[in-house]
């Protein structure tokens, strides 16, 4: 069977694809966001313990 | 002295405070007219109308009236340390949360003393149903609130926003226990279905919630 | 480092095996899976909306654990404890995503199926409820204060544990509209045979992936926490070079 119809006209198809989508933009974009976080904390653990720059945060 | 000592204590500490000062009963009771009187004119009652909707409006009404008053009730406790001192005493915490919530219950009840003829005269209501029964569901739904909303406004005493996030984390819980409430009030103003399910869920959920929060309760107040 | 390269590794395999598997199980689910006689195509949506709200419905049992954990190791072995917090958080984020996705799966196939988008029954308002519980946990994360963040959020999981049998039952009195649990229902209420693999497959690709995300966002917490304790030593060691 071929797939071409749920790009068709019907609401059917239109809200298929549009689960089928969605689902991959939110698990995608969680997973990037983990990554993002990743890469902006092992940023902080590879600076220069004797940079002072880390003590701006006033808890 | 015994556990129960300890409770009738803080219990009687916190009655004291709040005679001395009428804060909180004061601003319940005007806020809980206030809401009644805007549902009112939202709504338009009619007599038929109002039995299906009013004991919804009671319970948010009360709801709402109750978290003012609990987001102040450990704020109190605040001013001159005398939560540290209260957490450095060897009473038992637990008795601490079970004075405050007991003293926040009885606010609440006399404030629905007062709003319930009010709610009779506005809505135009008369009990379908068994109106007795409103005596059991009544403190079964306020502590069901009120135990749970003490034990919530400790939790977020010492965060940001505490006044945002005490309803923020009470409702999602309480969901259940409100709704049993509004249903078994709906049952007594109609007659049109039984409330006893919903008073047992009720019951189910004030021994559920209050076990665990007599047993967390400690673990919250030593947070650091 | 050594051990460290190897976790990558087997966290990049887990990565790819996971998407394998979803991406068979997606072909197996929109193309070869048979049309339901009844609803047609957009039936095919079961394929990701139940896998993912059982999944949803397992998570929660993942941070209740781990929170009662943290509370039992709180004073005993904080070291432990932080582990613990950080599977509690990231089971709690991980569930709120499933959630959401079935919350949204279900109102887009609801929309086709029933002509309207949401309905209050048991089944979809106990999902809302549990959508809600924990983002109110991640809320509650997010407003307290640094300090005792772990302990609240733990104490409030617990809370939200004991809720969500209450919420399942008092929903499930209030309203019933939704079918019947397609597995374990009625005896003619199973899936058909021939749809079988497309669902069974997108459940484990599912599960692996949720298990992929839940270590990652593992991981990253504990990333942080050492990154943290690295700062507050630098402060603590700071402050002693000043006093001197």
């Amino acid at each position: 069977m071929k797939l071409s119809w749920i790009f068709g006209p019907s609401m059917e198809a239109h809200h298929l694809l549009y689960a089928y989508v969605t689902v991959w933009l939110i698990q995608g974009g969680y997973a990037a966001w983990i990554a993002l976080q990743w890469a902006r904390t092992g940023k902080e653990l590879q600076s220069d313990p004797a940079d002072s720059s880390q003590f701006d945060e006033d808890s | 002295m015994s556990y129960l000592g300890h409770v009738l204590t803080h219990l009687r500490k916190d009655l004291q405070l709040e005679w001395r000062s009428r804060d909180s009963i004061n601003g319940m009771l005007f806020f809980s007219l206030l809401v009644v009187v805007v549902f009112s004119l939202a709504f338009d009652p009619t007599a038929a109308m109002s039995r299906q909707i009013a004991g919804g409006i009671l319970w948010v009404a009360l709801l709402f009236a109750s978290i003012t008053a609990l987001n102040q009730a450990w704020t109190r406790e605040q001013r001159n340390r005398v939560l540290d001192a209260q957490r450095m005493s060897p009473a038992p915490p637990s008795a601490l949360f079970l004075g405050k919530a007991i003293a926040n219950l009885l606010f609440v009840a006399l404030v629905e003393a007062v709003l319930a003829p009010l709610f009779i005269v506005f809505y135009n209501l008369h009990a379908l149903g068994q109106g007795w029964l409103f005596l059991v569901v009544m403190p079964l739904g306020t502590w069901a609130l009120v135990c749970n909303g003490t034990f919530f406004a400790a939790l977020g005493l010492r965060t940001r926003n505490r006044e945002l996030l005490l309803p923020l984390i009470l409702f999602p819980i309480s969901i259940p226990a409100l709704l049993g409430m509004m249903q078994a009030t709906t049952a007594i103003l109609t007659g049109e279905f039984e409330p006893g399910l919903w008073i047992r869920l009720l019951i189910a959920y004030n021994i559920a919630f209050t076990t665990v929060c007599l047993l967390l309760f400690e673990t919250v107040l030593s947070a650091e | 480092m050594k051990r460290s390269r190897i976790l990558g590794l087997v966290g990049i395999v887990w990565l790819l095996a996971s998407l394998g598997v979803i991406a068979y199980a997606t072909r197996l689910g929109l193309i070869l899976a048979p049309v339901d006689a009844l609803q047609g195509n957009i039936f095919r949506i079961i394929y990701y909306h139940v896998p993912t709200s059982m999944l949803s419905l397992l998570f929660p049992y993942v941070n209740l654990v781990a929170s009662l954990f943290y509370l039992y190791w709180r004073q005993r072995d904080p070291l432990k404890a932080l582990t613990a917090d950080a599977v509690a958080i990231s089971s709690a984020e991980v569930t709120v995503v499933y959630a959401t996705i079935c919350l949204w799966t279900g109102m887009l196939w609801g929309r086709v199926a029933w002509g309207i988008w949401w309905t209050w029954d048991a089944r979809l308002t106990s999902m809302l409820l549990l959508w809600l519980l924990y983002v109110s946990y991640l809320m509650l994360r997010r407003l307290s204060s640094t300090g005792q963040t772990h302990t609240l959020a733990a104490v409030l999981s617990v809370f939200a544990g004991i809720d969500v049998p209450i919420v399942y039952m008092s929903i499930r009195w209030w309203r019933t509209q939704h079918p019947a649990p397609v597995f374990g229902g009625g005896g003619d209420s199973g899936l058909d045979p021939s749809m079988r693999p497309a669902f069974w497959f997108n459940v484990l690709g599912w599960a692996m992936w949720g298990i992929f995300l839940l270590v990652f966002r593992y991981m990253l917490e504990r990333r942080r926490q050492e990154s943290e304790q690295d700062a507050a030593l630098q402060a603590i060691e700071a402050s002693l070079e000043i006093a001197q």
